[in-house]
């Protein structure tokens, strides 16, 4: 047992803390080891103060590399580095890397999980001229529809964003490409629960019933930091139908350009080089066979057929439940609601 | 930056896991968020197949984990997941090779998860699977596809055998097999054949096919997989089987024990109630009838194009690939098939030829493969010259023991499977080893003279013919057997057993106070069929006593149930004109009748395998209780047993050749050392007997004596008690030892009644 008090005290002097003091210097520590020397001069390396900086491509492709980074901080200050990058660059000066560089290593970023990269991204979409966008469009726009299906009610709202921006950049592209008219409207009308299955099925008024109440089926998760994603859908789906069914202000020139060239010059645009890149595509010739949903549809009335014969429904009756809701989405109905009115007048008049 | 709030609720909904949970559990309510999520799928399949190499997964949701996902719940929503499965099948199809190996996984176990739900059908699972797995290159993937078709194939046929399926997939690996005869992906048919004729799913003639098909491949490998099917795919059939009986056997009577002692609740009771199903179930088992499972080899359609094809292709074939160890294997093969089937295939024995010299490595395989190829139709001037080259090459003076040994035991082999092959000079030469310093040439010559003592008496010398043969001999009984000639058809020691039967039946009735003779009038509730009857006890191996309650006059009957009477009476009437009339009757007499009423036994009843096993105990004691003094009986019983456990269609080694080599060598005092430590177990640990018997009862998990519990108490524990006794008044002291003896009267605290 060893109960002399000495031995205590032994035992208890390996725990004991120094005291410090105020003003005094520190006691030194019992592995203390002096290291300081003499000597008679001291002489230092020649050492150059300039230091080869790298130059600003390569500081580009760095952080544009950093963007498959772990941290989702270091991320966003590589997106926003490459945002401050271009949009700081002198007028019609070409981007430090194109677009097909860039887009392949931007696209991800769509369904990053933090919200901050996410908002940084949009900022960095805006920055890239549209025009060189255009070509690249159907690549993204996987992701964008991946987004707006996400689990995460976050990565859903800003994929709305995102696809509000395309629409507002390149809105021929976007409802041109591949799968670009039907999938994305498919897209929304899951999001907005405006099934297909369950509307078309349901018994008109019966159906219309149900949704007076409201009373969705329960859903999952809250619907994240803004709770008026509805709205926001609805308003992004607006903009998509007139893109899609709505002449569009750069056909409507057909017109007035078949009045600039003199009479034995007709339909010139017709015969001139396509102005759109890869011309052929909706032909298909290499890539593996398309259904319905993915094929391109180029043309408006190509666009209204197929929108009359698988949308038109759902979509009607689902702005009719939504009217009926009233408020702000009863007012953001409306808007698609005129839209679809405006889109299929002529569409209905040609039949 | 601050981090945003985050409620519990929503940081415990966002994910997949708990959504499936959800959907199991209503699936109707929760169709839009299934919608969703299928739409995500669909949208990272779409970007997956852009880029399937440099597939990510730094999202928060991989597709992985959705196609996990939709696989789960696919079965509430049929419709709109019709396309899912076809979808994972072209992924698998298309993208196998350059998948990261996490999602190639993930996409085959969905698909197998699929099946078990019933979304896909066998076939088209083993369609998508099995391509993949004879072209892939990965060995990860290989074992996981292997594994999965293989549990496919199994379940599928689990309760009841799926023959449509398994035609299917023979065809599908017949066609692999015959296709491409170079390639070496026959060797996934033949693993699978393998591993399924194993397991007894498959044992019909078209596996046999299968894997006759390898066997004449162009492949040394695939050749080599089916050769060695043939060889041994039917012992590591017995041998799972065996496993599979006697594995996790439950000791009824332990668990009842610990029941009756350990704490009582409802899991407990559980687990005794699972066991008793198991043995019950196990009972159940083994009283079924034992299902036919024939041998490969008579499996076969065509055994003699088989073995001619074989033995063209690899063996006669001099642009063979083949080293000697594979050869060897073919060889064993087609000499095995030749035996067995008694086929015909005249250029194999000249083949031998060659290879008959001491020198010639594994000679002893090439030896037992000659015995092997032997049969009673090989005309004996074709094997004539082997025998010659096999008696001077091996057998004289000048070659080593284990040589000759091994030469007179190859002999033996042939000369017991065609006897005529010998000419008595030839013979006469060999027996005379007989007289060999040498104990493994002596027993060899030995087993050769014995051989012709039974077979061809009349070319030995006289004086080794012994009195048996030579008495034989020269009362004509026993007569020289011509080439080609074969036995009355006949079941050996039938009368043997109808006699018993009739002894047993006598027994019997004088037990119930009848007269020994039975009417023919008399029937009653004996002819109802006892299930028991037809089984081999198993308890009593050859006391006669154990065999009485095997009650086997009583006649199984096979006609229609409507007129069961009559027939009834029917065979009565047959038993009752079989039967032997009197006791009294002379030996004479008796054989007579016997010798008339040969077959009626076989013919009027069914032989139980009870009856059989019996047949086969009167048989052996017969031959072997006539001539031999008691003093040697048993030992000439073990010898004609163990003659009897070697099964016709078992292949002959090269071990049994070699088998008396070991014998003529001298062993040195390291090899006696071992063969005596060999079954002594591990005596590293010196012990005492005691302390090892204490050791094992610990490891059964069984209790300790009162005694033992007393030395091992703890000291501090008994500390208390101590000094409390020290304090006893007189009256408490000798309350206490009153007490005491009252305890070992009635014998320990409880009592020692029992229950």
């Amino acid at each position: 047992m060893g109960s002399s008090a000495r031995k205590k005290k032994e035992k208890k002097r390996d725990f004991k803390r120094p005291k410090l003091k105020v003003g005094k210097a520190r006691p030194k520590s019992d592995n203390f080891t002096d290291t300081s020397f003499k000597a008679k001069a001291i002489v230092l390396a020649r050492q150059s103060l300039t230091t080869n900086a790298p130059s600003q491509s390569t500081q580009f492709s760095h952080h544009l590399s950093l963007l498959s980074s772990r941290s989702s901080s270091q991320r966003r200050d590589s997106l926003a580095y490459l945002t401050t990058a271009i949009a700081s660059r002198p007028v019609h000066a070409p981007l430090p890397q194109p677009v097909s560089v860039l887009l392949p290593k931007i696209n991800p970023l769509i369904l990053d999980g933090s919200n901050s990269v996410r908002s940084q991204l949009l900022k960095f979409l805006n920055t890239l001229p549209s025009r060189e966008i255009d070509p690249h469009i159907g690549h993204t726009l996987l992701y964008i529809r991946a987004g707006l299906t996400h689990l995460a009610p976050d990565v859903r709202s800003s994929a709305t964003d995102l696809l509000l921006w395309v629409i507002e950049t390149c809105p021929n592209e976007l409802v041109s490409c591949t799968g670009g008219w039907v999938k994305t409207l498919k897209c929304l009308l899951t999001v907005l629960h405006w099934h297909a299955a369950t509307l078309t099925t349901g018994k008109g008024a019966a159906a219309g019933a149900n949704a007076w109440s409201s009373a969705r089926a329960p859903t999952l998760g809250k619907e994240g930091s803004e709770g008026k994603l509805p709205v926001k859908t609805l308003n992004v789906l607006a903009a998509f139908l007139r893109a899609g069914l709505i002449e569009e202000h750069g056909t409507d020139a057909d017109a007035t350009y078949s009045h600039k060239w003199p009479f034995p010059l007709r339909y010139v645009e017709a015969h001139t080089l396509p102005k759109r890149s890869n011309a052929f595509a909706h032909l298909n010739l290499f890539g593996p066979s398309r259904d319905e949903e993915s094929e391109m549809y180029v043309e408006r009335e190509e666009r209204q057929s197929i929108f009359q014969k698988r949308f038109h429904a759902c979509v009607s009756s689902g702005v009719e439940a939504a009217k009926r809701e009233g408020g702000e989405v009863g007012r953001a109905a409306a808007g698609v609601a005129k839209v679809l009115v405006e889109g299929m007048e002529d569409y209905e008049l040609d039949r | 930056m601050v981090k945003r709030k985050v409620g519990a609720l929503e940081k415990i909904d966002a994910n997949l896991s708990n959504l499936q949970y959800k959907i199991r559990r209503d699936p109707t309510s929760y169709k839009e968020d299934f919608l969703n999520q299928h739409s995500q799928y669909e949208h990272q399949r779409e970007i997956f197949l852009q880029a399937p190499s440099s597939a990510t997964d730094d999202g928060i949701i991989s597709i992985r984990d959705l196609i996990d996902f939709v696989a789960h719940v696919a079965d509430c929503y049929p419709q709109d997941t019709a396309q899912f499965p076809q979808d994972l099948m072209n992924i698998l199809n298309t993208h196998h090779e350059e998948l990261e190996p996490e999602l190639r996984e993930k996409v085959v176990g969905s698909l197998v998860l699929l099946r078990r739900k019933d979304i896909i059908d066998s076939p088209t699972l083993l369609h998508a699977l099995f391509p993949i797995l004879i072209s892939t290159q990965s060995k990860s993937l290989r074992t996981l596809l292997f594994q999965k078709i293989l549990s496919d194939l199994r379940t599928s046929n689990a309760n009841t055998t799926n023959h449509r399926l398994n035609r299917t997939i023979q065809t599908v690996l017949y066609n692999l097999l015959t296709s491409d005869r170079t390639s070496s992906k026959g060797l996934w048919a033949v693993k699978l054949t393998r591993e399924l004729w194993k397991r007894q799913i498959w044992t019909d003639s078209k596996a046999v096919e299968i894997m006759k098909e390898a066997s004449l491949a162009d492949n040394e490998k695939v050749v080599l997989g089916g050769i060695r099917f043939f060889l041994g795919g039917d012992k590591e059939r017995e041998e799972l089987e065996d496993e599979s009986s006697d594995g996790e056997a439950v000791d009824m009577g332990r668990l009842k024990h610990q029941m009756a002692i350990n704490k009582k609740n409802k899991k407990k009771a559980r687990m005794m109630e699972s066991a008793v199903a198991t043995v019950k179930k196990k009972e159940k088992k083994k009283k079924q009838p034992h299902p036919l499972n024939f041998s490969a080899f008579h499996l076969l359609h065509d055994p003699q194009g088989f073995a001619e094809a074989l033995f063209s292709k690899h063996l006669h074939n001099t642009r063979s690939k083949l080293n000697l160890e594979q050869k060897l294997l073919v060889l064993q093969l087609v000499s095995r098939l030749v035996g067995l089937h008694k086929l015909t295939v005249i250029s194999l024995y000249s083949y031998f030829l060659k290879y008959l010299t001491p020198r010639q490595p594994a000679v002893t395989s090439f030896l037992a493969s000659l015995a092997q190829a032997t049969h009673n139709l090989v005309p004996p001037d074709v094997l004539e010259p082997l025998v010659q080259k096999i008696a001077n090459e091996f057998v004289s003076e000048a070659a080593a023991a284990e040589v000759a040994s091994a030469g007179l035991n190859a002999i033996r082999e042939i000369c017991t499977r065609q006897p005529l092959v010998m000419n008595d000079t030839l013979l006469q030469d060999l027996v005379m080893y007989r007289k060999s310093k040498d104990k493994g040439v002596m027993m060899a010559a030995k087993g050769l003279l014995s051989l012709y003592r039974e077979v061809g008496a009349d070319m030995l010398k006289k004086r080794d013919r012994g009195k048996e043969a030579a008495m034989g001999l020269r009362s004509g009984q026993r007569k020289e057997q011509r080439f080609g000639e074969e036995g009355v058809g006949e079941i050996e020691g039938l009368e043997l057993l109808e006699r018993w039967k009739k002894e047993e039946r006598e027994g019997q009735r004088i037990e119930k106070g009848l007269p020994a003779e039975k009417g023919s009038e008399e029937s009653g509730g004996e002819d109802e069929e006892d299930p028991g009857d037809w089984e081999v006890d198993e308890a009593d191996t050859d006391d006669s006593v154990g065999w009485i309650n095997v009650e086997s006059d009583k006649e199984i009957d096979i006609s229609d149930s409507d007129d069961d009477k009559p027939a009834a009476k029917k065979a009565k009437a047959t038993s009752a004109t079989s039967k032997v009339d009197d006791d009294k009757e002379n030996a004479e007499d008796q054989v007579a009748t016997a010798a008339l009423k040969l077959s009626s036994l076989a013919t009027t009843r069914i032989l139980t395998p009870a009856d059989l096993a019996k047949l086969q105990e009167l048989r052996l004691s017969a031959s072997i209780n006539q001539q031999l003094p008691a003093s040697q009986r048993k030992r000439a019983a073990q010898q004609a047993a163990a003659l009897q456990a070697r099964h016709a269609d078992d292949p002959l080694t090269a071990a049994e050749i070699e088998g008396l080599a070991s014998l003529s060598k001298k062993s040195t005092k390291a090899d006696k050392i071992a063969l005596a430590k060999a079954g002594k177990g591990d005596e590293s640990v010196h012990q005492s007997t005691q302390a090892k018997r204490k050791e094992k009862k610990e490891a059964l998990g069984k209790s300790t004596t009162n005694k033992e519990k007393a030395r091992k108490k703890n000291f501090m524990m008994t500390l208390g008690k101590g000094k409390a006794k020290g304090k006893r008044s007189l009256v408490e002291q000798g309350r206490v030892l009153k007490a005491h003896v009252e305890r070992s009267k009635r014998g320990g605290k409880r009592g020692n009644k029992g229950k």
